[in-house]
């Protein structure tokens, strides 16, 4: 792990437009609003946030499926915002994808043999004993075997079909991998098995990982550091076991108070302690202000008027949020709420 | 996750014919295609007769020794012409389709995947060609072309590209939003190589169909073409302009048309048949079994000893009562396949039992069999469902409607599905309130929005007017939950009903189940894959694997000290029951599909904890804590959970 970053991303905005009736006009809806995020070369980045957080659409973008509408991102010496979404081939094959649904993501018409050559067939000149050979030894690594190359997908379970996915994405050699929600749609039994699996390549071949997912325990089991999304912005970003064990964004905290404890005494207690919250109305994009004043118990009347700036946090990283303010302006937090 | 939906289908059958399924059939279909191929080709050998050499003197006889088929209206042998018309045939087919395909196809790919402009003006042109009999276009561009077989085939082609533009057009913009088409991108595949080879492949076998089916289509269209004179001239001989002349003279000999409309009718099946064989053959979405034949066999076979399984304790209060409850799915090779088998639960009044399991355990379809709503050919083949003490599998279909609703009522997993999107969520609360109840429609509104505002949305009055899609995803449960309540069910099954939810909003909805229960004091029965959910809403949990319970334990219990390897193994798997740092704990291999279960106990393959004792049937044991395992309770197990 060096400390030049490998991927650098700066006040990246996304936006997509609402197409009206006839093409013309329509709202414009921001995804990612000023987003900063470093990966370094073998390191790991989790990208965590709710539905409609915008995770998804900073993946896409550093995947060159969506343009940028502002800001950069920094691959080595590129800009890939710049680049819109026409990468070099030598970009593209240094950035590589497993996507979530392992059901749609590879194609049913095509053997395991064609899915795990084509970025061979794509970026190198190869032959067909050559592809054949690299393809054996990339199902290896995932713990696949020859046996397997001749088969199509359907004749596989949701953990291997996901371990292929994984074996196409390590065939180029990339330096990073995006994984946009790699084990959410497995079986828990298998969960475990693909994210040691990504862990163990990860040490061996020196790959950095940008982690999509909306579930903070796992991310921490194999993320060196956490970032945290909600309506668009990273509310809070840190080392991945001061995120996760003493976090600083109200919203973080949230979060984590939301998934139920495993031991059920502990969550009846913790549940008594909580008050039943209201039922939150449709999300209200706010257009000033921090994000999620509207939800947060801590919610001043300086929340409203200015996105709170990014503030050191003690243990590594920052938050978004003026509870970490070294001024707190003269107000007691909660009174807007 | 949307696990179950994603594996099921595997399980039932898929509506498609079986390859091999016909063999004779497809072995005639092949003859048939096969002859009509060589006699076209080695039509001046086989034919008896030359096909344009008149004898007036014979002219319209019946079948005899000299003409097997007899002759026409000019004394033409009707052997050889029909012989020569498989030339034609051959011909007009293959020159009419490949024209169709080869223009059609690529545009259609080409628009499919651009979009845009270009797209808006060819669907244009050709919702415009469509909108005109294909005869009268075909007929305009022959005006253009003049007449005579091959152009009436161009005419054709053209004419038929744009059935194979539009499907070609369709499968891509389907296709193209596919997580593959964006893995493929990702890659670096050009837009030319995602076209041809990632997407092309998947149009395979519609097209194959559409192929079959435009054969068919151009045999008659050039019979029709011809007898206008259009196509094929006289004198050759075509199946088209034979079946013309027999039209004229039908009533001096009837036969005439007999051999021509044969081979039309032959060809066509024939065609058409293996068609449907080729594209059954490319295999896409065909699980694969081991053999789904013998498992079933040997399942029906160990039947008696699943009846050694402890009953259930009654209770007092008991809403549900389910008993060795078994339910089959038709295997693929045919025989059914157990899905779940001797299945014992109950639920008490305000109780919430949870049923956990990986997907193909059948806890989904544990509560669609309590509900009577298994899918077509899946059976609940044994046991008994006792609801408020009448046993729902012995009501007739009416009966069971009637407690659909009001005794027994659903929620699903993605609200924004089980929903209607046609109808405001306020009338379809209504809807039931009036059909259940027999409520006026202004009273079941008011009691709609009552219900509404009761599952704690802001502005109730308001949201009843608004339709699924205006609300978000938590919300939506929320209608959905407040209709499942609409006529006080003593049973509530829910499946999964927080799995598309974010965390914050599962929380929400579990509190609101809690508080719900709290006041109407249903019996629920929450379906989840997540043990953590049902550690925060169970007052008793079961575990299932493998279309079975594992273990049943009130829900301190199962968690302080789990009895089954499977659930410790579970347990243990959560992402946050362990710390930081894999290798993190797993479970090795998969979940057995059903049909390849093994025939003792079930988790035997991935258990840790194995011996021989194993390899039989192992029963439920136990009153208040019931776990399937012949170790279970012995010391080495007790260490490792």
């Amino acid at each position: 792990m060096t400390d030049k970053p490998l991927l650098e991303i700066t006040d990246l905005d996304v936006t997509y437009r609402d197409r009206s009736l006839l093409g013309f006009g329509g709202r414009t809806f921001h995804a990612v609003k000023g987003a900063n995020l470093v990966i370094r070369a073998g390191e790991t980045l989790g990208l965590v946030g709710e539905s409609g957080s915008g995770k998804s659409s900073i993946a896409n973008t550093v995947l060159g499926l969506v343009p940028a509408s502002g800001g950069s991102i920094r691959f080595g010496d590129v800009d890939l915002a710049a680049m819109k979404t026409r990468y070099p081939p030598a970009v593209r094959s240094r950035i590589q994808a497993v996507f979530q649904d392992p059901y749609s993501s590879l194609n049913a018409s095509m053997t395991v043999e064609a899915i795990v050559t084509e970025p061979l067939r794509v970026h190198t000149a190869m032959n067909r004993a050559e592809r054949r050979d690299r393809a054996v030894e990339l199902l290896k690594l995932v713990s696949l075997s020859e046996e397997h190359l001749t088969r199509h997908p359907h004749q596989f379970s949701g953990g291997q079909r996901q371990r292929i996915a994984i074996a196409s994405a390590l065939a180029l050699q990339p330096k990073l991998i995006v994984l946009d929600e790699p084990v959410s749609a497995l079986d828990v039994s298998t969960q475990n098995q693909i994210i040691n699996l990504l862990y163990e390549r990860r040490e061996e071949l020196g790959i950095a990982y940008l982690l999509i997912a909306h579930d903070l325990a796992l991310v921490h089991h194999i993320s060196d550091r956490i970032a945290v999304m909600y309506l668009g912005h990273i509310v809070e970003e840190g080392p991945s076991d001061r995120v996760y064990r003493a976090p600083a964004h109200p919203y973080t905290k949230a979060l984590l108070d939301a998934v139920p404890l495993l031991d059920p005494a502990a969550q009846r207690r913790r549940r008594a302690a909580r008050k039943i919250a209201p039922a939150q109305d449709a999300t209200r994009v706010a257009e000033t202000g921090c994000p999620y004043r509207n939800r947060c118990p801590s919610a001043m009347a300086r929340c409203a008027q200015h996105m709170p700036p990014a503030y050191p946090v003690e243990g590594g990283g920052t938050a978004s949020c003026f509870l970490l303010a070294p001024d707190t302006g003269g107000e007691t937090p909660g009174e807007a709420a | 996750m949307s696990i179950d939906t994603k594996t099921m289908p595997q399980a039932l059958p898929s509506g498609r014919r079986r390859p091999g399924g016909a063999p004779v059939l497809i072995g005639i279909a092949v003859a048939v295609l096969l002859l009509l191929a060589l006699l076209a080709v080695f039509a001046e050998w086989v034919a008896p007769y030359d096909p344009l050499r008149q004898s007036l003197m014979e002219a319209l006889q019946g079948p005899s020794t000299a003409h097997w088929l007899g002759t026409d209206d000019l004394g033409r042998d009707v052997l050889s012409r029909l012989i020569y018309g498989c030339r034609i045939a051959v011909i007009a087919a293959a020159e009419a389709t490949t024209i169709a395909v080869l223009l059609g196809v690529p545009i259609g790919l080409f628009i499919g995947y651009r979009g845009g402009l270009w797209d808006w003006i060819v669907m244009r042109i050709v919702e415009a060609v469509v909108s005109i009999p294909g005869i009268m276009v075909a007929i305009v561009i022959i005006a253009i072309l003049g007449a005579g077989l091959h152009r009436a085939m161009i005419a054709l082609g053209i004419l038929f590209s744009t059935s194979f533009l539009r499907l070609a057009r369709g499968v891509v913009l389907a296709e193209r939003e596919e997580v593959y088409v964006r893995s493929a991108r990702v890659v670096g595949a050009s837009d030319s190589r995602i076209l041809m080879r990632h997407i092309f492949p998947n149009i395979a076998p519609p097209l194959i169909v559409q192929v079959t089916l435009t054969v068919g289509a151009v045999l008659l269209a050039e019979a029709g073409l011809s007898f206008i004179g259009l196509g094929v001239q006289p004198p050759q001989a075509s199946w088209g302009t034979m079946l013309n002349t027999a039209a004229a003279f039908m009533d001096f000999n009837w036969f005439l048309s007999v051999p021509p409309g044969i081979a039309i009718i032959l060809t066509v099946l024939s065609v058409n048949l293996l068609g449907d064989v080729l594209r059954d053959s490319i295999g896409r979405g065909i699980a694969v079994d081991a053999d789904p034949r013998a498992p079933a066999a040997r399942y029906a076979a160990e039947l008696p000893a699943t009846a050694a399984s402890a009953p259930v304790p009654r209770r007092d209060d008991e809403i549900l009562r389910v008993e060795h409850l078994q339910v089959m799915v038709p295997g693929r090779a045919g025989g059914e396949v157990p899905v779940i088998t001797d299945l014992s639960l109950s639920i008490g009044r305000g109780e919430t039992l949870g049923l956990v399991g990986e997907s193909g355990s059948g806890k989904t379809l544990t509560g669609l069999a309590i509900l009577g709503l298994l899918g077509a050919g899946v059976r609940a083949t044994h046991g008994s469902i006792e609801l408020n003490g009448r046993d729902l599998r012995t009501l007739p279909r009416s009966g069971l409607e009637e407690v659909r609703g009001n005794e027994v009522a659903m929620v699903f997993q993605d609200p924004t599905t089980s929903l209607n999107p046609a109808f405001t969520v306020g009338s379809q609360i209504a809807e039931v309130l009036r059909v259940k109840q027999g409520l006026g429609r202004r009273q079941a509104w008011a009691r709609s929005v009552e219900l509404i505002d009761r599952v704690g949305i802001p502005r109730p009055a308001e949201r009843a007017g608004a339709y699924p899609h205006e609300l978000s995803g938590g919300m939506a449960q929320r209608v959905a939950i407040a209709r499942a309540l609409s006529c006080n069910p003593s049973l509530l099954i829910a499946d999964e009903p927080t799995t598309a939810l974010d965390v914050t909003v599962q929380q929400e909805i579990l509190d609101l189940f809690r508080d719900l229960q709290d006041e109407f004091g249903m019996a629920i029965l929450f379906v989840t894959h997540d043990l953590a959910v049902a550690a925060d809403i169970c007052d008793r949990v079961g575990v299932m694997y493998a279309g079975e319970m594992v273990e049943m334990a009130g829900v301190d219990a199962l968690f302080a000290d789990p009895r089954h390897p499977y659930t410790s193994g579970l347990l243990s798997a959560m992402p946050h029951a362990s710390d930081r740092n894999p290798p993190l704990p797993t479970i090795r291999g998969n979940v057995p599909r059903p049909g390849t279960w093994p025939l003792g106990c079930r988790f035997a393959d991935r258990c840790d904890f194995r011996i021989a004792a194993c390899d039989r049937r192992i029963p439920l044991t136990g009153s208040r804590r019931q776990v399937r395992c012949v170790r279970a309770g012995e010391p080495e197990l007790e260490a490792a959970s």
